[in-house]
């Protein structure tokens, strides 16, 4: 095939894709920003429950520990000493 | 491992200079095209570029859209195609990545 000559593009069409180029650049950094800032957002907050979670299973778990020591000691004939 | 990266760095010169060798000829092409295809348009342009829009807007409103043959009613549909992937490479610049948003 032999090398064909440039074509000379319309400066509309040439115009259309340049402005497009741009506002895709801009809309997609402003998106961007949008949802990093919401995102950022909800990890703060997130952090905030996380404690408030972290603290509630800890007690969870020894309540649940405890019980279930006392309902192995019942079930193997161990005494139990007070204050446990 | 380190066998392996001296015998790359031995190697390195005389693979840029393939890379180089290979492409040279093909960046060439692509620059002859793209220096008259690819160009943004020059103020100089705007008053063609009016004229563009007046006659979409002209041919919108009188009805001679639906007169167009659809061999150009589909090249018009590929270029307009065109014009939106564009858009989605502009985007794709502005968020970063190429694929989601890595908030």
């Amino acid at each position: 095939m032999a090398a064909l000559a440039p074509v000379q593009v319309s400066p509309l069409i040439k115009f259309g894709r340049w402005s497009a180029l741009l506002l895709g650049i801009m809309w997609g950094s402003h998106h961007y920003n949008t949802l990093k800032a919401s995102e950022t957002a909800w990890r703060v907050e997130e952090a905030e429950r996380k404690i408030v979670k972290d603290a509630h299973k800890a007690t969870e778990k020894t309540r649940l520990n405890r019980e279930e020591l006392l309902y192995l000691a019942d079930q193997a004939g161990v005494k139990v000493p007070p204050n446990f | 491992m380190a066998k392996a990266l001296t015998g790359l760095a031995a190697k390195a010169p005389g693979l840029i200079k393939g890379v180089v060798d290979y492409s040279t000829p093909k960046l060439n092409t692509f620059w002859h095209y793209a220096r008259v295809e690819l160009t943004p348009p020059t103020p100089a342009d705007i008053p063609k570029i009016t004229q563009g829009l007046n006659s979409l807007v002209k041919s919108a409103r009188t009805g001679k859209w639906k007169e167009v043959p659809v061999k150009e009613a589909w090249l018009n549909t590929l270029i307009t195609a065109e014009i939106a992937f564009w858009f989605f490479v502009g985007e794709c610049i502005g968020k970063g990545t190429i694929v989601g948003y890595q908030v």
